[in-house]
Parts: structure tokens; sequence; C-alpha cells
């Protein structure tokens, strides 16, 4: 198992860098681009768009600048003063040095920008995971088991309704009832509050932190436990028709323990590649959630970066995602082999 | 055991959603007592137990503090995830939790020692910092009047105002001296000298120098108006500078200040960051009326009140809190709820909403800056040249006429913008430079007339015209049929417009397509595939104006013959006239009735020509909470460019 990791982890490496090339290249070959205005300055005066420009490393070849950002121009002679000779070495060390540049749109460092914004988006989708966890398990493994029962038929209703529910309008309905409907019967104050992590200059109050999650949490949990809950009914549905369960129930194995230990486990474990493929959305964090809650996020961040014309920030973002999903999809494997003794790597 | 399971998802689907709300009959306890904790408390399930509502519990906190403040024995609770077992704690009676409870609200930030005031302004992005000329989305600028100041700025009314400066410099009282035989000028400044920075330290002339050459700085500044202009900058005395320019330029008044222009401190900004990323920018040391305090990226801006702010007894609120909240319709509902106090830039509709609030008010900017417009491509689509390749259709001035002709402003206005907008016809609409142009007049029938006229004909009647004998050089049955560009982030209404005015010159047979893009591809460099440097559109409009009140380089920009080449200017419809350039060229003068007279010969050749045609003003407002007073929209500035001056009213 450990040379097969180390193996896989190895493989990572080209696909990496293939990657890159490849997203370099779409970032910046897509029209449009940083030089031009947004917000209320539609349009950026043409001197600026020079100093931006030189600036921003635009003003070399894409090869070129693609060579800078992986591996720096501290080596290299620059022309930073726009004056045609290069003069100075380059200050950039390049992603293989740790170095992802600094965003265009406020200069700071990609790396910090993420530093920031990720505790959020880790702290918001893994709650939100776990939620999902705690409720769409068991709802699909009851469901399956009493097939056709009204729990089951209320519980595939809601969940079908969960999948075509659009997931930006169930939050504005969310807001309109918890928020602006209904209020705290002691304060008067909106029973939860619309957005944000905490309440500004309180501190940390876990209470305070529960209330800011349960809105978002519910926004982006209610798709995914339709979609989990539906896919372990019908694993369950699969398993508990197999020989190996029959052979427990002969067994005179309790019902508890024939559904609980024999089917759910073997049932869960597809569940498990998929929830494992849905990892790197803690990274990536939910756009629609992060928007309407104003959560400092991944999700928005990422938005801005991509609206803005923001290729650092932007080929930051997406090299890292490729390998959250690259490193997601071992763990799969390895979790599969756990869950499964009859699959071997070797 | 169908019942038992209907039961089962009653609950479960009362503990997804409606736990929260589950607040039981409270089991009354009137007048309060002292407890003691015991092991497995916490303060919500007493509060819970007491008082009925586990959401009570900072009543018991903050009387058991008020209490302890006075009798030592009481505990005194800090955190109310923390109390330890042995506390004595005091619970209030009911009726006291809820006399408390109504007082207490820890939505609003106004916490804190007595008396402090507090409040919450909304911006829908993150601000990339507190430097204007490096990002201007408007958000930077509505941040910088918080924490600094320049020379002079631009009221409401578009007259200038001074901020650090002592007198506006003109020719009058010696400040301005024009050397007309070298055609050259120097402006000296007099600066006050009471106002220092958040540290104690002066502001001085040193820091006005220090300034201008970090924006000049060709490795880390970046372009500022007048900078091409400006030769150096001699200090005289410590409040006293004189600027030398390499022309005459006649906006000199606002270069060291504005919406975008700020003075930053010497002795704690690092030059060698360079202006455009040094820390400076998200870390400001103060001079205006605020005091950063703390900054939660992608949330919120804390500030709190400067005691060393120059105007006496200002700013009257304490402190001010920026809260990043990307949807409007959140925005929206928090100003209707009270949770905040001023909405920047609201969309029409959401204005129309504050009008009827109750506790919301609606500032309008008096005068108007971003004029919705058409920009016809005088050249054939992907070509940058009008007289090698003119456009088939809009290269004729009669069919930009009949265009203008065809469409129904006042509706538009009325309809999709609810009255926000006014009809605008002319660059030269607002102070200080009016010239009088008649509005032109909807009229389809003299629309469709002139295009006759233009030999545009529909001949085949499928309701479209067709090139007969048309002066554009289009070959015979050319079809009247173009595309008509907007862009994304303006929103529905301008959607709306797009289609409406679509549908208004469908009537009088021009078709058009309707295509819609991201200002970024809209407005990009001619490299990155910018569709208007490129001159890759037929129609495009959206809304632009100028900012202060000097409209000289917008014009250049875009009417000049040179602005035509792409990336050297807006002229991106690639409208060549000599009559203009050397029109606009006479403007570059300090003389104001000289400059009037030119700009008012210009207006009557661009209502002639229509290289661009003007339609309708765009609405610049903020809804603010109606326990705020002295808030001012304003296109010359952010809206907060009188903070200082707000009070809160009860």
């Amino acid at each position: 198992m450990g040379r097969y990791i180390a193996r896989r982890l190895l493989q990572a490496i080209p696909m990496l860098f293939m990657i890159s090339v490849v997203l370099f290249a779409l970032v910046n070959i897509a029209p449009g681009g940083p030089l031009s205005g947004h917000g209320r300055s539609r349009r950026i005066r043409p001197e600026k768009a020079e100093i931006l420009k030189r600036q921003f490393g635009l003003d070399k070849p894409l090869p070129i600048q693609y060579v800078i950002w992986l591996v720096g121009n501290d080596w290299m002679r620059v022309d930073a003063d726009g004056d045609g000779v290069t003069e100075s070495y380059g200050e950039r060390r390049g992603i293989l040095r740790g170095d992802f540049g600094f965003s265009y749109r406020n200069r700071q460092p990609v790396l910090e920008e993420i530093a920031d914004r990720l505790p959020n988006t880790i702290y918001l989708m893994g709650v939100t995971l776990i939620v999902v966890g705690i409720i769409a398990i068991p709802l699909g493994a009851i469901s399956a088991v009493r097939q056709y029962s009204v729990f089951d038929i209320v519980v595939t209703t809601l969940s079908f309704m969960g999948q075509a529910i659009p997931e930006f309008w169930l939050g504005l309905i969310l807001i309109l009832i918890f928020y602006a409907w209904l209020n705290n019967p002691f304060t008067g104050a909106p029973l939860l509050p619309s957005g944000g992590m905490q309440t500004f200059g309180m501190g940390f109050a876990i209470w305070d932190r529960i209330q800011h999650l349960i809105l978002p949490v519910t926004m982006g949990m209610v798709g995914w436990v339709a979609w989990y809950s539906r896919f372990l009914r019908s694993g369950m549905l699969d398993v508990l028709h197999q020989d190996y369960v029959r052979t427990a129930r002969a067994k005179g194995l309790s019902e508890h323990l024939v559904v609980y230990r024999h089917a759910l486990k073997n049932a869960v474990i597809p569940l498990v590649t998929i929830f494992a493929l849905d990892l790197p959305s803690i990274f990536a964090g939910s756009l629609y959630v992060e928007l309407l809650f104003s959560w400092p996020g991944m999700g928005r961040l990422y938005y801005q970066a991509a609206t803005g014309r923001d290729y650092p920030m932007l080929m930051a973002i997406l090299i890292i995602g490729a390998g959250f999903m690259i490193t997601a999809n071992l763990l799969a494997d390895i979790a599969y082999a756990y869950l499964d003794p009859r699959i071997r790597y070797d | 055991m169908t019942k038992k399971l209907l039961n089962l998802l009653v609950v479960i689907s009362m503990l997804a959603i409606a736990a929260p709300v589950a607040v039981a009959a409270p089991p009354v306890q009137d007048g309060g007592q002292d407890y003691v904790v015991v092991k497995d408390d916490w303060l919500s399930k007493l509060s819970d137990k007491y008082l009925g509502n586990l959401l009570a519990y900072p009543a018991i906190m903050e009387l058991t503090n008020q209490k302890a403040a006075q009798d030592s024995s009481y505990a005194t609770i800090t955190n109310p995830d923390l109390i330890e077992v042995g506390w004595k704690i005091y619970i209030p009676g009911a009726t006291e939790a809820q006399t408390f409870m109504a007082a207490y609200s820890p939505m609003a930030p106004a916490e804190g020692p007595q008396g402090e005031t507090s409040i919450v302004i909304l911006v829908p992005e993150d601000p990339t910092g507190f430097n204007g000329l490096v990002t201007d989305t408007g958000y930077e600028q509505a941040l910088m009047e918080l924490v600094l100041l320049g020379l002079t700025d631009i009221d409401p009314q578009g007259e200038f105002y001074l901020e650090l400066a002592a007198e506006m410099p003109t020719v009058e009282n010696g400040g301005v001296v024009v050397d007309e035989d070298a055609w050259t000028m120097d402006v000296t400044w007099k600066m006050r000298d009471d106002v220092v920075w958040a540290d104690g330290e002066p502001l001085t002339a040193d820091d006005v120098i220090f300034t201008w050459n970090a924006i000049a700085d060709p490795e880390g500044g970046i372009w500022a108006e007048g900078l091409d202009y400006t030769d150096s900058i001699e200090k005289v005395d410590d409040y006293t500078f004189v600027v030398h320019y390499n022309t005459v330029y006649p906006n000199y008044r606002i270069q060291f200040g504005g919406e975008n222009f700020a003075v930053w401190p010497e002795h704690y900004c690092d030059a060698s960051q360079g202006f455009v990323a040094w820390d400076c920018n998200r870390q400001p040391l103060s001079s205006g009326p605020y005091i950063l305090e703390e900054w939660a990226t992608g949330d919120y801006l804390s500030f709190v009140r400067n005691p060393a702010y120059f105007e006496a007894g200002k700013p009257y609120i304490d402190g001010v809190v920026v809260r990043v909240v990307p949807e409007q319709s959140v925005s929206k509902t928090m100003m209707v709820e009270g949770d905040a106090d001023l909405h920047i830039w609201p969309s029409e509709s959401v204005a129309n909403d504050y009008l009827v609030a109750p506790n919301v008010d609606l500032s309008v900017s008096p005068s108007d800056r971003w004029v919705m417009r058409l920009f016809p491509n005088l050249a054939a689509r992907g070509s940058v040249d009008p007289v090698e390749n003119p456009h088939p259709i809009l290269s004729d001035v009669q069919v930009r006429q009949a265009i203008r002709m065809g469409i129904d402003v006042d509706t538009i206005v009325d309809e999709i913008f609810l009255g926000y907008s006014k009809p605008v016809w002319t660059e030269f609409f607002r102070p200080p430079y009016i010239c009088d142009i008649t509005k032109p007049e909807y009229d389809p029938a003299a629309a469709a007339a002139l295009l006759e006229e233009a030999g545009w004909i529909d001949q085949d009647g499928d309701g479209t015209r067709e090139c007969h004998g048309c002066k554009t050089g289009a070959e015979e049955g050319y079809v009247m049929s173009m595309e008509l560009t907007i862009y994304a982030e303006y929103g529905e209404e301008l959607e709306l417009a797009q289609q409406l005015v679509a549908e208004m010159l469908g009537d009088i047979g021009i078709n058009l397509e309707l295509s819609m893009f991201e200002g970024t591809i809209l407005w990009a460099d001619y490299e990155s595939g910018g569709i208007e440097q490129q001159g890759d559109f037929d129609l495009d409009m959206w809304d632009d104006g100028y900012p202060g009140i000097d409209p000289t380089d917008h014009i250049w920009y875009y009417y000049y013959s040179e602005a035509a080449e792409p990336d050297w200017g807006w002229n991106v419809g690639r409208w060549i006239n000599e009559d203009a350039d050397a029109l606009i060229d006479e403007t570059y003068y300090l003389d104001e009735e000289y400059r009037q007279e030119m700009f008012c010969e210009l207006a009557a050749l661009l209502d002639e020509e229509l290289p661009q045609i003007l339609l309708f003003s765009a609405f610049d407002g903020a809804g603010y909470s109606a326990r705020l007073q002295g808030v001012q929209a304003t296109v010359n500035d952010m809206v907060t460019w009188n903070v200082a001056d707000w009070k809160i009213v009860q």
C-alpha cells in the first residue's frame, strides 16, 4: 500500500505540471484582460494601462510569463521602470519556490489572501459536509429498509424537491423567513443573522457562531442531502438483495445487525468514493452560499478573481484546487481499499 | 408504525429547520434570584430553564456583571461560553430579562462603553484598500474619505472646497503664475498648519511632495491626473510648495485632492515598497476623521473616531463599520430591518423600495455624471480605419440621426429607470459647462423618412430595410441588421433598456441582434481581445462620464482623432474630425469664458455629427437609515465625502 501511495504521488507531479500549462494558457487566452476597468471606472486611462501592464508583467510574451510564474525572475534582469533598459533583477521567486505572485486586484501576496479565506471555507464546508452525512445516511438507509413505506415516499419526494430547488432561491427564502420575518420573541431582534461569520464586536461565542452557521449550512446542504440519500437508498436496496445478507438473516442475526452491520457498511462503500470526490469543495467553497450570506470564503475569492481577470489569484486557486482534486482521488482509492478488502492495489 | 414514522419525520424536520424557533412557554419566574453555578450548567441552559428562552443568556451575563461592579461576591462573566462551578451569578426575573433584552441588540454593533454611537455601511465587494488612485471601484474612495485628506475637494453642487489647503490658488491671488511665452505655469499652494496625523506628527508640504514623488516613480507608481503636465514640486516652507507645470493645466485645482488623491504620510509609508503596493494602502495612518481599527478581509472593516482630527468636535459618530455584503437583496433587507445605516449605489428598484420604507431614506445626487450612451462604430467591424473601411450602415450621419430620432428616451427613463434617470443629449449638461442644445424629439416617422432619404428602403417587405442606393458604400441589398452590445454588470435595467431600444429601432426598420459581455471583455486592451479597442462591434451601450468638474480630458479621450488609435484613447467609434480636434485643443486654457465658448461650439458639432448618441443619466444615490443625518450623495465624490458631519438622531 505504501508503495502504491508513493507511486500515485509521484505520478501527480507531471500531472500537475501539465495541468498548470493548460490552465495558464486557458486563463490568459480567454477574452478580456486585467487592464480594463471594473466597478465604476469603466475604462482605464491608456497611460495607466501601460504602467499596469509593466507592473503585472503582461508586456512579455506568454511563454515567458509562464516561466516567470513557475520559476520566478530573480535570476534575470528586468526593466522595472519602463525606460527600455533592463537594469535590475526581478523579485518574483516562482511557484516552485512557493511564490504565487501578488494579486492584480489589491497587490497583496496571493497566498496570504488565500490563507485568509481558506479557514473560513473549510469551517463552513466542513460543518456542512458533516451535517450532510449525519442526515443523509440515516435517511437513505431507513428509506431503503422501509421501501415504499410512507417514510420512504416522503423522503423520496423531499429529496427530489431538494435536488430541484434552486440553491440561490432557497437561500433568499431562508433569509426572508428567519431574518426578515421571524423575530426573537425576547429581544425583538431578527431570529437569525443575515450573514457574516459572527456578530461584529462580540468576540468568540459558540452560540453566536452556531447562529451564523444555521442558514448557510441549511442552504448548502439541501442539495447534497437529497443526492446522497438517494444514492445511499439505491445502494442499500441493491445490497439488501445480496446473498450475504440473506445468509446473515439465515444465520439468525437480528434484523438490526443485518441492516446496520452487514448491509449498511457495504452500501456505504460507493458513497465514500463520491464523498471523497466532493471533498475538494471544502477548498473551493460554495459561491452562492458565500455570496448570499456574505461569507468571506474561497468561492467569492475565486469569483472575484475570475470576473476581474486577476490571473495570479486565478492560477493559484486553480492549481491548489487541482492538487486537492488529485489528493481527494487518491484518498477515495485508499478508502475504497480499506472498506472493501477484495480490492488490492499493487 | 406509519404514525411513528410520521412523528419521527416531523421531529427530524423540526430539528433541522425549526430548532431555534422552538421557544417553549416560559416557566415564569418573577423577581430575580441569585444562583450558584453547579456542574453541567451553562448560560443558555440556565436562561432556558429560568427565563424560558435559550437566547436570553445575555440578560444573565450583563445583569450579573452589573451586580459584580457593586458587589464583588458576584462573578464577572467575560465570556458567555465559560462559567465556573461555584460562581455566584444573578438570574433576572422574566420581566426584568425581557426589558433588558428589548434594549439589548447583539446585531447592532453599537455595543461598548455607554453613549458610543456607531453606524454600519454596506459595500458589495471587499475594497482593495484605501488608495483610490490604484483601484477605482468607488469603494476604495469611500474608505479613503474616512481616513485620509487631500488639499481640495468638490462638493455635491460642483463647487471646490478646501481640506488641507489654506486657500485656493488663483491668478487673482497670485497663486497661479502663467508664463505666456513659454506656455508654462507655476502654482503655489498654501496649506493649513494645524493638521496632524493620528500619531501626532504634523502634516506638511513634505508629505504632499513625498506622495507625488511616490506616484511619479516609474517603477512602483501609477498614473494620476496632471502627471504628464507636472515637471516638479518645490518646497517653500513646511506649509507652502510650488508646482511647476510644463504647460497650462486648467484642472490644477483638484490635482492634489478630489475623490482619488490623498496625501500620504512620509514618516509612515515605505516608499521602497512602491506607491501601488505599500502596506499603507491597507493599514493607513489617518489624517481624516476615522482610524482603521480592524480589517477582516472579505467580511468587515471597523473604524474608530480619530481624536486628532483637525475639525474640532468632529466626527460626531464614534465608530463606523464597513460590512461587505455582496448580494443586493440582502443589503436591502438589512437596511429595512435597521441593521445597516448606509447602502451605496442601490439599483433603481431598490431605491424605490427605500422611498416607501419608513426607516430608510434615499439621497440622490443633485447633479448627474454617468450618461448612458450608444457608441456607433463608424468603421467596419473588426477594422479600426473608418476611412478605408467605413461601417456599411453607421458611417452615414443620417442613419445615426435617424437612430436618435427613433429612440423614445422619455419612455425608457420612466418605465425602466423609474424616473431616477433624466434624458441627456449633450456632454455639456452639467455645471459648470452647460450648453444650450435643443432636446432631440422622438419622431419615428421623421426617422423613417430620413432612412428612406439615406437610401435604406424595405423593398422585400420583411420589416427590415436594405440598402438601395445608400451612401455608405454598402452593396445593394445589404440588410440593415446590426448587433447591439451591452455590459453585464449594470444589471437587469440595462437589459430591459437594450430590449426596448431594439424594439423601437425595429419599428423603423433597423434590426438589432442583442448581445451582452462582461466589462472586462468589452473594455479590455487591444491585445487582450477588447471588443471596443478592436472595433469588433456595431453599436454598444453603456454609461460613462467624467470625474470632477473638468471635462477636458474626458472630451479628448472620446472625441480627439488621436484617441481613435487602438489603446490610445476611447474614441472607439473612430470618429475623425479636424474641426473637433481644433476645438478640443482650444480648451486647454485657463480662461473660463473662452473654454465655455469652445465647449459649446464643440457641443453643436457633436449634436450634428453624432459620434455618440447620448441617451440618459444613470442614477447615483444612496439609501440611509432615517436615524442618520447629513448624508448627501454626490457624483463628484463618494457619499462618505462628509462623513465627519454625520449625526445620529434618535
